[in-house]
């Protein structure tokens, strides 16, 4: 089978892109070498650690599972695209505060499954939180700070 | 872990995508949840990915008086979150919470789970405990399978290689339909898990997660004693083929079906 | 502005200063390191266990468009060997035969790793396959064959026994027997392993990017086995996305993925796939005790009898086998927290025909725990007592530090006692053994598990070489910012932040000011890296004392420029002032310009600019830290499913710098502690097979499978810098017991012990069967 190449218009964190891609490229391996949004990281490229979490169309989804090719027409968010200009986004301070990263491997998606969550959710209890945050593995916390980090967004400060 | 080289067709229509999965090597692409990883594993090598996201027509909820109705390409987050379906039927809903996690349930598709029929998984069970129909089209046309007949066994199913899953039909049950299963962590698939449903003095359960795909078995009537029912199991679930390793499942099974039973009555 | 009005940075809370470029996705691993041109690799690995190479076509992989070079033993005859300890070393590339599932055979460079994976299935190898050792109590016995001919397969033997064992041991009054078992598990961290190496075009020098602990002992092996100069070698370690003992290891792709830069000339990565890493990281755990233990009628344990078993895997690891590591260090802690007065012990490590063992955090310390808490708990169920009265029995007490354990191991002071009663209040002991009685009655499994622990830490040897000390160079700019280097390889434990801590309290700077160099052999000074618990006693050691005397000359100058007594001159805030006249200050950035450009006002016998480097070797050679878990859990024993509900850890390691820094890694060790227990196993199958190669095989917790847990510290200060002991692996050291124990305790009404880890829900419903209800 050849491996040819085609141009893809993606969208990602609101800038347009035009690249040249294999339809078997994975769009985490896309956005990381060809675009340089290294902050989407690759853990097992088969759907199971969650480092790889982006949003499509605001929806979290694992960007190893998702061929570049399908992400033409579709919105894309990364790490990169939940940071403002300057300094850190709320959700990100509150992991900074609660020391919810240590390695920090897993964090952007961590980050993009818990503010998705969050969207949608503000004010999740303790096992809401934990659920959503099944599909995105930690080695280093044991979860413990992440989830206090998250649950410290809600409007009651952390409080039930 | 990278796959195999392929050529990509995006098809927006039925009939796109059917002609596109002529070519030999082809393959569905839908939520790609568990294609993607076969592929990237290199076991899955198909030489055309058919993508059907894009086709319109296979994304509808329907509600209907006795059935539902659903488009092959309705994600399983859908089926957690839509009103309709939860109202409905919220067994559906409750099952579907438990696929994977919820970046795996926002991509992956009710379709892709009936294709891919891993006996271990909620929603080809579900077909089966409900007595659904699934729908599927080929270049000879439509037909449609019930869906004891289309799991024909370990991710085999009655689907030719040139045929794509279109939508299902799910009978809203008379009854009321209780769910259990046994994962070691959220999001597992199940070691054991059975539907179990009450009509009457009598109903069916369904088991999954071990043998070669989901069985139902209807039962008269259902003991009201405990340990009578306990039995009632045990005589039933000896009848699903498990390999060595697997014997412990009966047990599971067993505490499964009684959770169930008692899920379906509203019994604590 | 009175001394103690500065802010102590040491046991201060202080958020991370790594967190906004990992926070943001800015910071850089290894595998976001492109540079023009970069060229992949792939590995052919062996499908067999074991197997004779008899024929190998690397035609048309070669011929493959995108393909630079493919690489066999015969272009890198390279062996990761150790012929002062063992007799079998590791070829990075076999070398006509395979010993184990996933061993580098062939190596493809291509353009990038898509390319590299199609090459790679067009090598064409004929192997003879051989029948794998797999069994470790065969292969104990050379059988059914030796995995190496020329050598027999114990290649670790060493037998200890205290004097006088056999008559105290027989003369007791009570004895049991128990064979524990520990089934291989690995680190997994959430980075794969990586490396990638390139020609520095402008001075010819070898640059490796490595994502490894120990950046200094990777530029050695690489210098040694590569012979290249050590000062042509650069080894720069980026972020790591955790370590946990696997990345100590040099390995065999390391070394070709050097080779390989330097062969072609062109920048080279390789970056390991997911089950790349379940098939070739270092495995651990791999460990079969058969114990036997004497103890008196009132539960003092008086003796115990260990054959302590390991399976090395095919090769040693290197620069050392995890197999010798588990076993002998298990032999001489195994007494553990308790006065034990006799102990016997006989090692064997094993080769076999599987992945090679080495580190995983903890190393023997999870196995000696699970073992010295299981035999405690035995003895008390046993005698009819309760295990925490059964332990109270037994614990060291506090007139006996230094406290020379039955191994000869010299514990330092702790608080083994009030850890110990202070994790069962805070866990409400007594109360949960009231309830159980109850919830029994309902039908409801729910046990309580204790386990008391030791942590050697700060060690002279560990994993991080034999390197016992660690260095710090610590640079005052001309701006009066300072810069701090250090020898150490974090991988998570936000080193840039304690270290700053600790040189913020000596230089009077603030933190914002310090900047912690690290990884990176050319600005780094010398040291062994980051393992076996020592950056923060050792590395911190170093830091302490290269600030130190930094803050003397700093005090010499204030001195000298503000006309005042050394004595009195104090340092705070970036200033230096004479006490009591606040007035009279200078800014250390005045002292500075003062030492780099102003030199003739240099106090007489500085020299010119602001510049030490300090080396700590503790005066032990090792520092115990300690403290106490307790799990509860709860078993469905219809379905084998065992959910951990609370859990509490009363830890001491000495003064904390950072309390949150530390209760992060405790409740990291926890989680990992129920994944031994509940979840994680390596399994091979009867032809040698790893058939756990993903991570829907290998389980690893996520975030519903781990409690809230309670921590509470209590601080006994080491006899070393600062009073610090380590503590990044004793949380991991004692959850598997507790957890374990927890379960034992839940089950007791079955008559069952867990003995096997994991515990898996049929081992569960076969231990509820086994004795009936």
């Amino acid at each position: 089978m050849a491996d040819e190449r085609s141009v893809v218009e993606l969208t990602v964190n609101g800038r347009p892109y035009r690249v040249e891609v294999s339809p078997r490229w994975s769009l985490a391996d896309v956005l990381r070498h060809r675009l340089g949004l290294t902050g989407t990281h690759v853990g097992c490229e088969q759907g199971v650690c969650g480092a790889c979490t982006v949003w499509l169309d605001g929806e979290p989804v694992r960007s190893c599972l998702l061929f570049a090719v399908q992400a033409a027409g579709h919105e894309i968010t990364t790490v990169e695209g939940i940071t403002p200009a300057e300094g850190l986004s709320p959700l990100q301070e509150a992991f900074h505060r609660h020391h919810a990263l240590q390695c920090g491997y897993c964090t952007p998606g961590m980050l993009l499954t818990a503010e998705a969550l969050l969207r949608r959710n503000p004010a999740p209890d303790e096992a809401t939180v934990r659920e959503a945050l099944t599909g995105n593995l930690c080695r280093c916390t044991g979860y413990q700070f992440i989830v206090d980090a998250v649950l410290s967004m809600r409007p009651s400060g952390g409080e039930d | 872990m990278k796959p195999v080289a392929f050529d990509y067709v995006a098809a927006t229509t039925v009939e796109e995508a059917v002609n596109a999965l002529r070519e030999p090597g082809a393959k569905v692409l839908a939520g790609g949840q568990s294609l993607v990883p076969l592929m990237n594993f290199r076991l899955s090598r198909p030489s055309r990915l058919v993508d059907i996201n894009g086709v319109a027509s296979m994304a509808h909820i329907e509600v209907r008086e006795r059935e539902l109705i659903l488009g092959a390409l309705v994600r399983h987050q859908q089926l957690v979150e839509d009103p309709e379906i939860r109202r409905s039927l919220p067994v559906l809903s409750r099952a579907a919470q438990h696929i994977g996690h919820w970046a795996i349930r926002t991509r992956g598709t009710l379709g892709g789970s009936v294709a891919h029929a891993d006996p271990a998984a909620e929603l080809p069970a579900l077909l089966v405990a409900l007595g659904a129909t699934i729908a599927v089209v080929g270049p000879e046309g439509t037909r449609e399978l019930t869906a004891e007949a289309f799991f024909e066994g370990f991710y085999t199913t009655a689907l030719a290689p040139s045929e794509l899953v279109t939508q299902v039909k799910l009978p809203l049950p008379q009854g009321a339909v209780g769910f259990k299963e046994v994962v070691r962590r959220p999001g597992d698939f199940a070691l054991a898990g059975a539907y179990v449903e009450r009509l009457g003095s009598g109903g069916a359960v369904t088991w999954f997660g071990f043998g070669d795909r989901p069985r139902r078995f209807s039962v008269r009537e259902w003991p009201s004693d405990p340990e009578d029912r306990r039995h009632v199991w045990v005589e039933l679930v000896r009848n699903v083929p498990v390999e060595e390793r697997d014997q412990y499942k009966y047990e599971l099974a067993v505490a499964v079906a009684e959770e169930s039973y008692r899920d379906a009555g509203g019994e604590e | 502005m009175a001394q103690a009005m500065r802010p102590q940075m040491m046991g201060a809370r202080v958020s991370r200063v790594e967190d906004p470029r990992l926070l943001s996705g800015q910071a850089r691993y290894l595998d976001d390191i492109q540079v023009p041109g970069m060229l992949e690799i792939a590995f052919v690995r062996s499908p067999h266990a074991a197997a004779d190479i008899i024929y190998m076509d690397l035609e048309a992989a070669r011929q493959y468009p995108g393909v630079y070079a493919v690489l066999t033993y015969d272009e890198c005859p390279v062996w990761l060997w150790d012929k002062a300890t063992y007799e079998v070393g590791q070829p990075v590339l076999a070398h006509g035969e395979v010993q184990y599932v996933g061993q580098p055979v062939v190596a493809i460079v291509a353009e990038d790793r898509y390319v590299a994976e199609d090459a790679a299935e067009l090598v064409r190898i004929d192997y003879r396959p051989r029948t794998p050792v797999l069994n470790m109590r065969d292969a104990l016995h050379d059988q059914p064959h030796r995995v190496h001919a020329h050598t027999p397969n114990v290649f670790f033997h060493q037998e200890y026994q205290t004097p006088g064992f056999d008559e105290a041991f027989r003369q007791a009054p009570h004895h049991l027997s128990a064979t524990f078992r520990t089934n291989r598990q690995t680190a997994v961290t959430i980075e794969p392993r990586g490396t990638a190496a390139m020609i520095d075009p402008a001075s010819g020098r070898l640059t490796v990017y490595a994502s490894t602990q120990s950046p200094h002992r990777m530029r050695e092996d690489i210098s040694r086995l590569l012979d290249i100069p050590e000062h042509l070698v650069r080894v720069v370690v980026p972020e790591v996305g955790g370590g946990f003992g696997m990345k100590a290891n040099c390995y065999p792709e390391d070394i070709v993925v050097a080779r390989v830069a330097q062969m072609l000339r062109r920048p080279v990565k390789w970056v390991s796939d997911r089950t790349e890493s379940l098939l070739s990281d270092v495995h651990g755990r791999d460990d079969i005790h058969d114990v036997e233990v004497a103890f008196d009628a009132d539960g003092r344990i008086i003796a115990i009898r260990d054959h302590l078993m390991a399976d090395g895997g095919a090769y040693p690891a290197y620069p050392f086998s995890g197999a010798v590591g588990e076993t002998s260090l298990a032999a001489r802690v195994l007494t553990g927290p308790y006065d034990i007065p006799h102990l016997a012990t006989v090692i064997d490590c094993t080769y076999s025909n599987k992945t090679p063992l080495g580190a995983y955090r903890g190393v023997w310390g999870p196995i000696a725990s699970f073992i010295q808490e299981g035999v405690v708990d035995r003895v008390a169920r046993y005698l009819g007592l309760d295990p925490a009265e059964v332990r109270r029995r037994n614990l060291i007490h506090d007139d006996q530090f230094p406290y020379r354990n039955a191994a000869g191991m010299i514990y330092d002071r702790g608080s083994y006692r009030e850890s110990f009663e202070d994790a069962l209040a805070l866990i409400g002991y007594d109360e949960f053994r009231r309830q159980q009685a109850m919830d029994r009655q309902q039908g409801r499994y729910r046990g309580i598990g204790i386990s008391v622990f030791v942590e050697p830490t700060a060690m002279a040897s560990s994993e991080a070489g034999s390197v016992g000390y660690e260095s710090c160079t610590i640079r005052i700019e001309p701006s009066g910012r300072v810069t701090a280097a250090l020898g150490l390889g974090p991988t998570g434990q936000g080193h840039e932040t304690t270290m700053a801590q600790l040189i913020a309290d000596e230089l009077g700077v603030n933190l914002e000011d310090i900047v912690i160099l690290h990884g990176d052999t050319d600005s780094a000074p010398y040291g062994g890296g980051t393992g076996g618990s020592r950056s923060g006693p050792i590395g911190g050691g170093a830091a302490l004392v290269a600030g130190r005397q930094m803050r003397e000359r700093l005090i010499k100058y204030a001195a000298h420029l503000l006309e005042a007594g050394e004595e009195d001159i104090e340092l705070g805030h970036g200033e230096a002032w004479v006490a009591g006249v606040p007035e009279r200050s200078i800014s250390i950035r005045t002292i500075a310009e003062t030492a780099y450009t102003n030199v003739r006002r240099i106090p007489e016998g500085l020299p010119i600019g602001l510049e030490v480097t300090a080396r700590y070797l503790p005066k032990r050679p090792v520092s115990f830290s300690n403290g106490t878990h307790v799990a509860e859990v709860e078993v469905d024993v219809r379905t084998g499913i065992v959910r951990v509900v609370r859990y509490a850890v009363v830890n001491d390691c000495g003064r904390l710098i950072n309390p949150t820094i530390v209760e992060g890694q405790i409740q990291g060790g926890v989680a990992q502690g129920i994944g031994a227990v509940l979840l994680e196993a390596l399994n091979y199958d009867e032809n040698g097979q790893l058939v756990t190669t993903s991570l829907l095989d290998y389980l690893l917790p996520e975030s519903t499978d781990v409690p809230q847990m309670i921590i509470q510290h209590r601080e006994t200060p080491s006899d070393g810098e600062g009073g610090i002991k380590g503590m990044g692996e004793g949380s991991l050291i004692a959850s598997p017991a507790a957890v374990a124990n927890a379960i034992s305790d839940a089950l007791a009404p079955f008559d069952a012990f867990v003995d096997t880890l994991p515990v898996t829900p049929d081992m569960v419903l076969a231990m509820v069967q086994r004795k009936g209800a």
